[in-house]
């Protein structure tokens, strides 16, 4: 398991979802072992025995953003509700410690939390979360908080702004600093239409690894495909982008072989993608501030509340239509198909990007970069007016 | 009290007495129903033989029974049984659980032995014993419909009458409480049928928090592709895993002698919806629906009856899988044991049957006559009988299901951890090894296996007790399922809680079973699966399992258990501690 603990601690870094020198994983077989920062790792392992757990992270996020969702709550609220999709369907709520309310050994609270929840966001610690059956498992859900509570953090913001003291000189310093600029440049992909299966494979493969790398999404949240005469190539449920060698499902379009049981909950959307527009190749992930400004709506006196699935309307962001529906069978395989078409991108409510490329990956991981700028640029002038 | 009824309904089929008694509270929320509150009620009687008239056969439906909690309208039932020895639980769905509550009672414990055949009919709240002379030697579907008209069914077949070892107890919609043969002991008491018609409402402590929780398993269903993916087991069924398995090369076939079929594309999800182009037929409120029948209502086989009758005695059609199926089910046989003991047989002979020699030989084990006299005890008994014990596939006695475990080491360590013998259910690691859910494993490894298989036995006899189906778990989680607990009974539970509940019914399980001898030496797999490869090809090797890596994690398993080098329990009064 500590090789485990090695790769999942240096993905956290390359991703920078946590600080490199705050980052401790424990995790436990028939004996326990922790590893990492000290004081994290200790704490790491006194929450982990008492946990029926395999893994767990605590690491100190790289953006405050977490800790400012502490400190702006209300007093007697202990939860962190976001509204985006992967959140709510996955982790529902997530529970938060104020730095108040910690005993001097914090472990037995925390694991009180983490009983009932995947992940647990300490003020002044950082973000605990448990994995059941692998670290990976730990590491993901640590991932899914952090992106949390980075989305709904922007959010209120653009609501709210700021409220406390430092939010706004830490925000500057996310935006000038912090954040990169994203682009497809200098990407060597393949053009024109995939035949070869090995090709295919190979290029899909490459293709998720740069949307990881370029920093366009963390590496488990989307999926990707390619079409090839009868068959689509898709990548696995719960596989990571950055890592699909032999995680690349090929799946009849006739459905004459159930193999791809094991392909991605949105083969379906791709499906009907592929019958709808022509594309030869599907990219979809979760670009953050897209995931932000898809929930950005000017609709007054709306009567539908569950937006996210309910809102029958094609809203516009800039040139990209912005539809609701939820992941697998619930709803976005129907409304994305019919909107994608002609610009090539959509943006799916809470959820993520889907993008298309007529002939190649190139196509389509451009599309991807040019709606996560512009919903970059667009939050960052919209904040500026708040 | 909301969720649970507290009442236990014993009947004495020797003396014809029937009497409700209460439940006390904290065994009820100590070991929810199900699985776990019949586990700890055998408390007193788990060294009985499995034919002992005062052996309890014991029905027991959960909290969130009668609710519309997703796939929870099930019962498990629960006694020793007399294939394995072992502890021994199966549950089931359809309405008949549902109804049972409706009549006021968690549990129904039957005892004794009947002077001649009867059906117990429970008709709110009074229970009767009705003469059934005339019902005894009658197939399945026979009796379901002439006792229909009084309530929901649970029947033996012919095997139960005759004490076939791997008899099942039958549902009137056709579910079945398989494996063990607590068909057999429900024939040793000489009844055969029990009818139920409750009409009570179970009521919700929280229907707003209730529904919440609903809204969020139903968005995990939404969510997941084995579920309701276009590929998945709501459009196919569980024959949906059939292709899949065929790719991985881990389909058991000629007895396990390899483990690619080059027919199972014949009996795979599409072909079965193109031949019979099958209607949804699932349990009860079930939102799923993975079961599946024809138009004409006959049932279809599900994955494992597909694959054993197929590849595992190497025939690769269809109508006569189906046909397999349907007398299984007519006869009351388990479908899995049955195929598995001829494929036992038909490895000793040098001959697996032909399709047109099964369904005789089906009609033989179940009425024990021919050779069906000697594979009417399974396949450990029949392989000694036969002088060639190392054919039977099976674990504590129990034949190994459609996953060769060449292809899934956790999934082997399971088959031998498994308080009830080889069964794929207890830990489901191919959840993990194989459907990636909730993250994928390595196959291949048995690195962390032994963590994750104990808590995943833990989970999973939570969901046993809650009851839910564990095919709800390949979306939602503890989480939810905690929730909607909590919303219908007003006890906070929390995943981890329910697996601390779940890690003491499998203790107690272990500790009943160490107690009727069973130690390491039971908790082992065949020794083809340690010396000979399966099919390898299409670039996937695989090898025979390592023997010392085997044991190395098995060892660790009881340590993380807490029990000896033996597997067994340091501690005597392990169960005098518990509540």
């Amino acid at each position: 398991m500590r090789d485990q603990i090695a790769k999942y601690t240096a993905k956290l870094i390359a991703d920078r979802a946590a600080r490199p020198d705050g980052i401790a994983f424990a995790a436990q077989d028939d004996r326990l072992i922790a590893d990492g920062n000290p004081e994290l790792a200790r704490l790491a392992e006194g929450v982990l025995s008492q946990l029926s757990c395999l893994g767990l992270v605590a690491a100190c996020p790289a953006l405050p953003f977490a800790d400012f969702l502490v400190a702006r709550a209300k007093p007697g609220e202990s939860t962190i509700v976001p509204r985006d999709t992967e959140t709510r369907t996955f982790l529902h709520d997530i529970p938060f410690l104020r730095r108040t309310e910690l005993d001097s050994d914090p472990a037995p609270q925390i694991a009180r939390f983490l009983a009932n929840r995947k992940g647990v966001v300490v003020e002044g610690v950082g973000i605990v979360a448990s994995g059941a059956v692998t670290v990976e498992q730990a590491f993901i859900n640590y991932c899914s908080v952090f992106h949390a509570t980075f989305v709904k953090y922007l959010r209120d913001l653009l609501h709210e702004g700021y409220l406390i003291h430092g939010e706004a000189e830490a925000v500057r310093e996310f935006r000038d600093q912090w954040l990169r600029p994203l682009s497809a440049e200098g990407l060597v992909s393949r053009h024109g239409s995939l035949v070869e299966p090995a090709e295919i494979l190979a290029e899909i493969e490459t293709v998720g690894r740069y949307t990881v790398e370029r920093g366009l999404v963390d590496s488990f949240f989307g999926n990707i495909s390619a079409r090839a005469g009868e068959l689509i190539y898709i990548s696995q449920t719960a596989a990571s982008l950055d890592e699909l060698a032999g995680c690349i499902d090929p799946v009849p379009l006739d459905n004459s072989s159930t193999t791809g049981i094991t392909a991605s909950s949105e083969l379906l959307a791709h499906r009907r993608i592929y019958e709808a527009s022509g594309a030869a190749v599907i990219l979809h992930g979760h670009p953050k501030f897209a995931v932000v400004m898809s929930m950005e709506c000017a609709e007054e006196n709306c009567p539908i509340t569950d937006c996210w699935k309910e809102c029958p309307r094609v809203r516009f962001l800039g040139d990209i239509p912005v539809v609701a529906g939820e992941i697998g069978a619930g709803g976005l395989a129907k409304r994305v198909p019919p909107v994608i078409g002609g610009p090539g991108k959509a943006l799916v409510y809470g959820h993520g990007v889907f993008t298309v490329g007529r002939a190649d990956f190139a196509e389509a991981f451009r599309a991807m970069v040019d709606v996560e700028n512009w919903c970059r640029e667009e939050y960052f002038r919209r904040l500026a007016a708040v | 009290m909301h969720g649970w009824t507290g009442n236990i309904l014993r009947v004495d089929l020797t003396t014809g007495r029937a009497w409700r008694e209460d439940i006390p509270r904290e065994v009820l929320h100590a070991y929810l129903g199900g699985r776990g509150l019949g586990v700890r009620l055998l408390r007193d009687r788990h060294r009985l033989d499995p034919f002992d008239p005062d052996l309890p056969l014991i029905f027991a439906v959960g909290p969130l029974c009668g609710t519309p909690a997703p796939t929870a309208a099930r019962l498990t039932v629960v006694s020793r049984s007399p294939l394995t020895g072992t502890v021994y639980d199966c549950s089931a769905g359809g309405r008949f659980p549902w109804r049972l509550k409706a009549a006021g009672v968690d549990v129904l414990s039957i005892e004794g032995e009947s002077p001649q055949p009867v059906v117990l009919a429970i008709s709110g709240e009074s229970a009767e014993l009705l003469p059934a002379c005339d019902l005894w030697g009658k197939g399945v579907h026979e009796t379901v419909a002439l006792l229909a008209g009084r309530g929901s069914v649970a029947t033996i077949g012919p095997a139960g009458e005759n004490g076939v070892l791997f008899a099942n107890i039958m549902m009137g919609e056709g579910n079945s409480v398989g494996r063990g043969g607590l068909g057999a002991v429900m024939g040793k008491k000489r009844l055969k049928a029990v009818v139920v018609n409750g009409d009570r409402p179970v009521t919700l402590l929280d229907r707003k928090r209730f529904d919440h929780a609903r809204q969020d398993v139903m968005r995990l269903f939404r969510a997941s592709p084995v579920i309701f993916g276009e590929l998945g087991i709501a459009e196919y069924g569980t024959p949906a895993l059939v292709d899949l398995m065929r790719q991985r090369r881990m389909a058991p076939t000629e007895n396990f002698r390899r483990t690619v079929f080059d027919g199972a594309a014949n009996y795979s999800g599409p072909a079965l919806r193109r031949e019979y182009r099958p209607k949804n037929d699932g349990c009860y409120g079930c939102p799923i629906q993975c079961k599946k029948s024809t138009p004409q209502g006959e049932h279809l086989p599900e994955y494992e009856t597909v694959s054993h009758f197929g590849a595992l005695n190497g025939i690769a059609s269809l109508a006569a899988i189906v046909r397999s199926n349907t007398l299984c089910n007519e006869l009351g046989l388990d479908t899995i044991s049955a195929a598995a003991t001829i494929s036992a047989w038909g490895e000793w002979r040098g001959r697996f049957p032909t399709a047109d020699e099964v369904p005789a030989l089906l009609a033989d084990i179940a009425c024990r006559r021919r050779d069906g006299e000697l594979l009417s005890l399974g396949s450990r008994r029949a392989a000694a009988a036969l002088g060639r014990p190392e054919l039977s596939m099976s674990v504590k006695s129990l034949e190994l299901p459609a996953y060769d475990p060449r292809g899934a080491y956790g999934m082997a360590l399971a088959y031998c951890t498994s308080n009830r013998g080889g069964c794929h259910l207890r830990a489901y690691p191919i959840s993990h090894e194989i459907l990636r859910k909730p993250v994928a494993t390595d196959r291949f490894s048995f690195s962390g296996k032994a963590r994750i298989i104990k808590i995943a036995e833990d989970t999973n006899a939570a969901v046993d007790s809650l009851v839910a189906c564990k095919f709800s778990f390949f979306g939602a989680t503890l989480e939810e399922y905690a929730e909607l607990l909590a919303a219908t009974t007003g006890m906070e539970y929390t995943p981890q809680g329910l697996k601390e509940v779940g890690e003491r019914i499998c203790l107690t399980e272990r500790f009943y079973n160490c107690a009727n001898g069973f130690t390491v030496q039971d908790d082992l797999l065949p020794e083809r699966f340690f010396s000979e490869p399966g099919s390898s090809g299409e670039g996937i090797e695989i090898p025979p399992i390592d023997r010392a890596r085997f044991d190395e994690e098995l060892q660790k398993y009881y340590r993380i258990r807490g029990l000896t080098a033996e597997g067994v329990f340091a501690d005597a009064d392990f169960l005098v501690r518990q509540p």
